[in-house]
């Protein structure tokens, strides 16, 4: 009697295996209707969805006094719904997370000032490159730190964003997540950890800082020079990116885009 | 440089994060709750009624489940899986990834409480009741059953308060509720951080202790007038 319970279990477990091993596969890939390009979907929905990481100004930022989205990448993607006669819809998750639900479907496009990087585009592909900022170690405004090379910030305990290349430069460096450096998911527990004197330094793009400054009492004690930053969709969806590329170029054209770089940075 | 408008103050704050976010975490609530209560039910059904072999399957559930932090399997089935909820509109996958999130792993804690609350009504009952003619399915039905939700009531609520503290975590997947709204505020408004923190803390804190108070304290000592329970 064991023994026949025992055999049938493996032959149930074994079953079960097999089904889950040929189902799982087809739930990995992102769902889409076969037979139609992004475009097409996008078009039929009536919406492009935007993934984002806010805060993160002047890029992106959710106003809670008029409840609108804000910031440059969001008028960047409003343009390219505009191109495709569609709606805009933004969605804020963790910038850890933006490549992979990308990936999955759950979002048609980033916009989260996304620098180039190669790790990066082995995942998905960018658009032509819009901006390049700056990247800036800053301090509290009372500290009496200075660095005169990028290596030195490993004597202190700095803090970075989750996910983004400042995370993966001060990894680089051999700093230890937990010892010398601390990782947040979003950009104001990033800041506040920096004012209650949780970290010495905090690595971050340079504009992000002008607005933080108006709070808080910040300086920069190190800028770097960083990768462009550009708009990100999937690999096997180049009739979107193509409408991506083309708004970005259209508006470099048209003067759109000093127009926005005037409106977030001037 | 348009957003620093005029400050909220407390009130604002509070309205602000009630208007925004309550709804969605009431629905993730509600329906985490409900998963997890029809899973939780079949589930206690199975360890406590079922062969052997299925309590098996029943109780390693529950131990896979008790064991996977909520926010792994919030990410699991909201990004992890794509397909799994292919005939939704893409925004609505994340959430409905979390309502499962939530109700599988409440489920399995639900599980423990509904077979406390079965296995803690007296045996004789069920005796008394095959003594006067009922089959096995009407004594549960109408002796077993009646009795053993009430006994549940108590650690229910506490499951409620639990899940609805951690449908915070949904927060991380994009989806606007009271943790996502608190947080935007500090996003325009670094300098009110803590408020913004502080008031969302007393909102959850609204919604889960009178509950608790109501269906825990007061449900145990009706349950004691009757002689049941411990508490």
């Amino acid at each position: 009697m064991k023994r026949e319970m025992a055999v049938i279990g493996m032959v149930v477990c074994i079953a079960v295996g097999l089904i889950v091993g040929f189902f799982l596969p087809g739930l990995l890939t992102p769902a889409s209707t076969p037979g139609k390009t992004l475009v097409e979907e996008i078009q039929d929905r009536g919406e492009l969805i935007v993934g984002t990481d806010a805060p993160w100004p002047p890029f992106e930022l959710y106003n809670t006094t008029t409840s609108t989205w804000e910031g440059f990448d969001i008028d960047l993607s409003q343009m390219v719904a505009d191109e495709l006669g569609v709606d805009l819809v933004v969605t804020n998750i963790l910038f850890d997370e933006l490549i992979g639900a990308c990936k999955a479907g759950t979002i048609d496009m980033i916009a989260a000032a996304m620098m180039v990087k190669p790790s990066r585009t082995e995942e998905l592909a960018h658009s032509v490159t819009y901006i390049r900022v700056n990247e800036v170690i800053i301090a509290k405004g009372t500290s009496t730190i200075t660095i005169s090379d990028f290596d030195d910030v490993t004597g202190y305990i700095m803090g970075c964003q989750s996910g983004t290349t400042q995370h993966d430069a001060l990894l680089d460096l051999g700093m230890t997540e937990g010892v010398d450096l601390y990782v947040y998911p979003k950009a104001n527990t990033l800041m506040a950890s920096l004012e209650a004197g949780a970290i010495d330094l905090a690595y971050v793009d340079e504009p992000v800082v002008s607005v933080w400054a108006k709070t808080q009492s910040l300086k920069i004690i190190y800028t770097v020079p960083a990768e462009p930053m550009a708009l990100w969709a999937r690999w096997e969806e180049p009739e979107l990116m193509m409408e991506i590329n083309n708004v970005i170029l259209e508006a470099y054209r048209t003067g759109d885009m000093d127009d926005l770089y005037e409106k977030w940075f001037g | 440089m348009v957003w620093l408008s005029d400050e909220p103050n407390f009130l604002t704050i509070f309205f602000y994060i009630l208007t925004e976010g309550l709804f969605v975490t009431l629905a993730l609530t509600a329906l985490g709750l409900l998963i997890g209560f029809a899973l939780g039910l079949l589930l206690a059904l199975m360890r406590v009624y079922g062969p052997t072999e299925i309590g098996w399957f029943a109780s390693g559930y529950e131990k896979i489940f008790r064991g996977i932090p909520v926010l792994i399997l919030i990410f699991i089935f909201a990004f992890g899986i794509p397909r799994l909820f292919w005939y939704l509109e893409p925004l609505e996958r994340p959430m409905a990834g979390v309502i499962l999130a939530l109700g599988l792993r409440s489920a399995a804690y639900q599980s423990q409480i509904f077979r406390g609350a079965i296995l803690s009504v007296q045996p004789g009952q069920t005796a008394a009741a095959r003594a006067l003619g009922m089959n096995g399915f009407q004594s549960f039905r109408h002796i077993v059953f009646p009795q053993a939700i009430r006994l549940a009531v108590p650690s229910w609520s506490n499951e409620y308060a639990v899940v609805i503290k951690d449908s915070s975590f949904a927060y991380g997947v994009g989806i606007l509720e009271m943790t996502r709204a608190a947080f935007d505020i500090s996003a325009n408004f670094p300098e009110l951080l803590s408020l913004s923190m502080g008031i969302v803390a007393i909102i959850y804190l609204i919604f889960t202790y009178p509950v608790t108070k109501l269906f825990g304290e007061r449900q145990t000592k009706k349950l004691k007038d009757f002689g049941m329970g411990g508490g």
